[in-house]
């Protein structure tokens, strides 16, 4: 079951939170890691604690805030958005994902010639 | 870039909430798990099995909380800390090695950063004014003929070329400023005892003008200029010494030259004037009192503002905005060309015409290399010294990484990486740096203050920002070459290599010790170098201070009286006629004279045009006759202690009612008359006028300075005219000449109350300053000298007291096979000699080379003086020696059973 799901791409996982917390509005850990699960449809495989090293990163350049609040089910959790120079990094990242994935599509749709 | 930037900053952050952040990130994740669990509860799972499934969905909790730890803040510091203590401690261990780096280090970088300090002062700080890129100095190449000229002679202008350029020349500005008097002190009074303070007269607009503001009050206004009003602005330091720094100073009252003038301001602190190295204590404006003539001169043909062929004014200019320097010159220069000849009836045929010129707006006028010169030769002395001094330390350094190497090695096996290695060196490095440029900086401050004084520079000399730059990245480079220098020797082989027997790498290490002679050898050179300046300087000061000068200043008190309150000549002779009595009968003195230039201070009346008993002077175009004067009073060269050939002394009989007489010296005697008989003839102005009879000749003796040729020389009474405003008083007396001034103050208080004794010396000490500098710069360079050659015997020893060490296996196997005890101590020194002599072969040419460019300097000597040369050789030969005695003994006493059995 295992080699049917694929790893997670390094350096994709901030693309996802980013893009997660972009759509979805401040969230705390455990909604992230449930949206990029939901999301995934099972294709990733994901250590759910890895989000939080790739919060840290982001929170360390500024791309994402957080602030203690309380969770729907009344806990007390962080909460992480996503600031201005997140907003801005994100487009750019995201333009940078889709020329890439452009062209390893490009590639790989080469025909072999006869 | 700036993500980093945003990381780093948010990471030190951190450190200082490490312990909260730890915490809050445990509930983060108990939060997480707990909702994970709960979620597979809901799921169907039973408890236990929720949060196994929530755990290995999770993954490892404590791996995430220490790469969390580890990511959240920055180990740099933590690991820098631990590197710095472990530096700490290895210094700590050698205490020798760490004091002789750090002393080392002090004295070539503190020397370079005082020389460095005092050129940069002197060469290229500019005035503290606004926008000094538009301010200049003028100069001008000559001045018409029927000019009278303060002997600034570059920088004197009239007060009609002053008024001129103000008006017409298009220039923004033109400040004049001119001394109190030639030494540029006056008279002052601020409570009851008089003393003598620095001050210029200057134009109305100097302050404004030149961008200066006050700390207190108010600068010059044109009015103060117009109506010569009586007022002044004192400096900060004069403020602060005088006044304490009160502010109730404004209004108060300063007597200058005893007039009551009104305080209106405080200038800025940093603003000293514009007189080079005299710093002032107060300014005020243009003066019309014939006591305020300009430079203290006597006015009895007018004062600088009636009489206009009197150049006096010095001139500070600001271009206006948005004119090239170029085109400002242009336009003063025009204006120049014609206001030169106010006041001059008729220009000559063929003088050529004279050229206005502009330099920036330094501190010190560049115009004269006075400082110039020496200050780049002892710049690139000091520059050798640091060399010496950087070589020596990375050989200790890289002697003493090498003995390490079982150390490195242990940690190398032990797992340590590469990278902290070379950290750890380069922390240590930087540690001693760090301690040698505090050390230096220190040692500087004293330096600079201790060479301003030497030099005779009042301004400030102090390091500022610039030289701080300086020093740092001289520091820096060092840091650097001390760090990677030696990596080589401790890196160089692998561990496995450096945990077999050491006595095996010594073997191994001849490249490098072809690496240390290099460095011997140049250091040698250099020393060799230095030491031959040296001696070539201090033989000039030999030279200098055994001179005969022709007259005994020793036992001579000096001091300038200027009269106040006398207001015509007779009045002035009178009061000096009754100050010479009254002097006389002070108990203790032998005789006392008057004179007007100090001899040795450097000033000098120089005149031309005389004939001799109404003929040519030997042939000699009347005109063309120079010679020098001075005005003295009676029993001159009796107190000078000067030999009269022919004739006789000036005495009081030489009145002002007796007719004219005059004193000339042997060479003016040749040369004038032919003969050495002169007394009897009689001297007249080449049109025949103002007769004046030789009444004696003295010996030719030193008059301007030590240096000074032996030229045509006249004296003539002040009793009998000459105009004179103020004299130095002369006096012999028996002991200390100093332990005779309050008895003589207390006789010129009683005498008037405002008149200080000015710049009281004993005679000596003025012929010693007129060859301070010399001496300054001689005696810098024999201690340069001496300097490294302590470096070079430092560097020596240490060098091969570690070779031997090194070395002990060998010799110990040597002796066991019957070498000889002397046999092993030659087998040292032949080798300390043996880079000795490469050192000077490669030392001798340099230095010939250097010889040349001190040539000007020198004074009785020539560049290839053979005693400097041999002096330096054999002091080489001496220190090499001595370093190599110690470690040659040691090799001696090598026991070869126990340097055998040790390895």
């Amino acid at each position: 079951m295992a080699a049917d799901k694929s790893e997670v791409l390094q350096g994709t996982l901030d693309l996802m939170v980013l893009k997660t917390l972009q759509a979805l509005g401040p969230l705390h850990g455990f909604g992230i890691a449930r949206r990029i699960e939901q999301l995934s449809e099972d294709v990733l495989t994901l250590n759910e604690g890895t989000v939080y090293t790739s919060l840290l990163r982001l929170q360390q350049k500024s791309w994402i805030a957080s602030e203690w609040g309380v969770s729907e089910n009344n806990r007390r959790a962080r909460f992480y958005s996503i600031t201005k120079r997140g907003l801005k990094q994100l487009a750019v990242e995201t333009e940078n994902w889709e020329r890439i994935a452009a062209v390893i599509g490009r590639v790989l749709a080469l025909e072999v010639r006869a | 870039m700036s993500d980093r930037a945003f990381t780093f900053v948010t990471k030190l952050k951190a450190l200082f909430t490490q312990r909260r952040a730890d915490a809050a990130f445990d509930e983060e994740l108990n939060i997480h798990l707990e909702m994970l669990a709960e979620k597979y509860e809901r799921e169907g799972m039973s408890a236990r099995e929720a949060a196994r499934a929530a755990r290995r969905q999770f993954g490892n909790a404590t791996v995430l909380k220490q790469r969390q730890r580890e990511a959240r803040t920055t180990m740099f510091f933590a690991n820098v800390w631990r590197d710095v203590r472990y530096g700490v401690r290895q210094l700590a261990k050698t205490p020798v090695f760490t004091i002789v780096c750090v002393l080392t280090l002090a004295l070539g970088v503190g020397a370079n950063t005082a020389v460095f300090s005092v050129m940069h002062a002197v060469l290229v700080r500019m005035l503290p004014v606004q926008d000094a890129s538009r301010v200049f100095y003028l100069h001008t190449t000559g001045w018409p003929d029927g000019v009278s000229q303060t002997g600034d002679a570059d920088t004197s202008f009239s007060y009609a070329i002053y008024r001129a350029l103000s008006e017409r020349s298009g220039l923004q500005e033109v400040m004049a400023y001119i001394p109190m008097s030639s030494t540029g002190n006056a008279p002052v009074r601020v409570g009851t005892e008089p003393e003598e303070a620095a001050g210029d007269m200057v134009s109305g607009n100097y302050f404004s003008g030149l961008g200066v503001g006050t700390r207190l009050g108010r600068g010059f206004v044109q009015n103060d200029e117009d109506n010569h009003t009586s007022v002044t602005v004192i400096s900060e330091s004069f403020w602060t010494t005088h006044y304490g720094h009160s502010r109730d100073v404004i209004g108060k009252t300063l007597y200058i030259k005893s007039i009551p003038f009104t305080i209106v301001g405080v200038a800025i602190k940093g603003f000293e004037g514009t007189e080079g190295r005299r710093s002032l204590d107060f300014w005020i404006p243009l003066q019309s009192g014939p006591e305020f003539n300009a430079w203290g001169s006597p006015a009895e043909h007018g004062t600088y503002l009636t009489r206009q062929t009197f150049w006096c004014m010095k001139l500070l200019v600001r271009t206006a905005p948005g004119v090239s320097r170029e085109q400002a010159l242009a336009r003063a220069q025009a204006v120049f060309e014609q206001a030169a000849y106010t006041g001059i009836t008729h220009k000559h045929a063929g003088e050529p015409t004279y050229q206005l010129s502009f330099t920036d707006a330094k501190q010190f006028d560049s115009q004269d290399d006075s400082f110039a010169r020496p200050l780049k030769t002892l710049m690139a002395m000091v520059g050798l010294v640091l060399l010496i001094a950087m070589s020596n330390v990375v050989m200790l350094l890289m002697a003493r990484n090498a003995s390490r190497q079982r150390e490195f090695a242990v940690r190398l096996a032990l797992g340590a990486g590469r990278k902290e290695m070379v950290r750890q060196l380069l922390t240590e490095s930087v540690l001693i740096v760090a301690l040698g440029g505090i050390a230096a900086w220190a040692f500087a401050l004293g330096a600079t203050r201790a060479l301003g004084a030497w030099a005779h520079i009042e301004s400030n000399l102090q390091p500022d920002r610039t030289v701080l730059w300086f020093t740092l990245s001289v520091l820096l480079l060092l840091a650097l070459v001390f760090g990677l220098a030696p990596l080589r020797a401790a890196m160089s082989s692998g561990s496995e290599m450096m945990l077999r027997s050491s006595a095996m790498v010594s073997q191994s290490s001849s490249q490098m010790m072809r690496a240390g002679n290099a460095v011997i050898v140049t250091q040698i050179a250099m020393c060799v170098v230095l030491l031959v300046g040296a001696g070539l300087l201090l033989g000039t000061l030999r030279n200098l201070l055994n001179t005969p000068l022709g007259q005994k200043p020793q036992g001579l008190l000096v001091f300038g009286v200027y009269p106040q309150h006398t207001h015509t000549a007779e009045e002035r002779i009178a009061f000096f006629v009754s100050l010479q009595q009254r002097l006389r009968t002070i108990p203790g003195v032998e005789s006392v004279s008057m004179v007007a230039n100090r001899p040795g201070s450097g000033w000098s009346n120089n005149d031309s045009g005389l004939l001799v008993d109404s003929h040519k002077p030997n042939g000699i175009e009347p005109e063309q006759a120079s010679f020098r004067g001075n005005i003295v009073g009676a029993d001159y060269f009796h107190t000078m202690g000067v030999q009269v050939v022919q004739g006789r002394d000036f005495s009081d009989a030489d009145s002002p009612s007796a007719p004219k007489t005059v004193i000339v010296n042997e060479t003016f005697a040749k040369k004038y008359l032919g003969a050495s008989n002169a007394v009897g003839h009689i001297l007249t102005d080449p049109k025949g006028t103002d007769p004046s009879l030789i009444i004696g000749v003295v010996k030719d003796h030193k008059y301007t300075g030590i240096t000074e040729q032996a030229r045509p020389m006249l004296w003539t009474a002040y009793m009998q005219g000459g105009p004179v405003n103020q004299l130095n008083v002369e006096m012999r007396v028996q002991g200390d000449p100093m332990a005779m001034l309050p008895t003589v103050r207390k006789v010129l208080t009683q005498i008037d109350p405002d008149m200080p004794m000015l710049e009281p010396l004993t005679q000596s000490a003025v012929f010693e300053q007129s060859i301070s500098q010399q001496a300054l710069f001689a005696r810098l360079a024999g201690c340069f000298g001496m300097l490294a050659v302590v470096l070079i015997a430092t560097g020596l020893y240490g060098t091969l007291a570690y070779r031997v060490s090194r070395r002990s296996a060998e010799i110990g196997v040597r002796m066991a096979l019957g070498a000889q005890r002397s046999q092993v101590v030659w087998m040292v020194l032949r080798g300390s000699l043996l880079l000795c002599a490469a050192g000077v072969v490669l030392g001798v040419p340099l230095a010939i080379a250097a010889g040349k460019g001190l040539e000007s300097s020198l004074y009785g000597m020539k560049s290839l003086n053979a005693t400097s040369y041999v002096f330096a050789i054999l002091g080489v030969a001496l220190v090499a020696l001595l370093a190599s005695a110690v470690p040659a003994r040691r090799a001696a006493n090598v026991s070869p059973t126990s340097a055998l059995r040790m390895e």
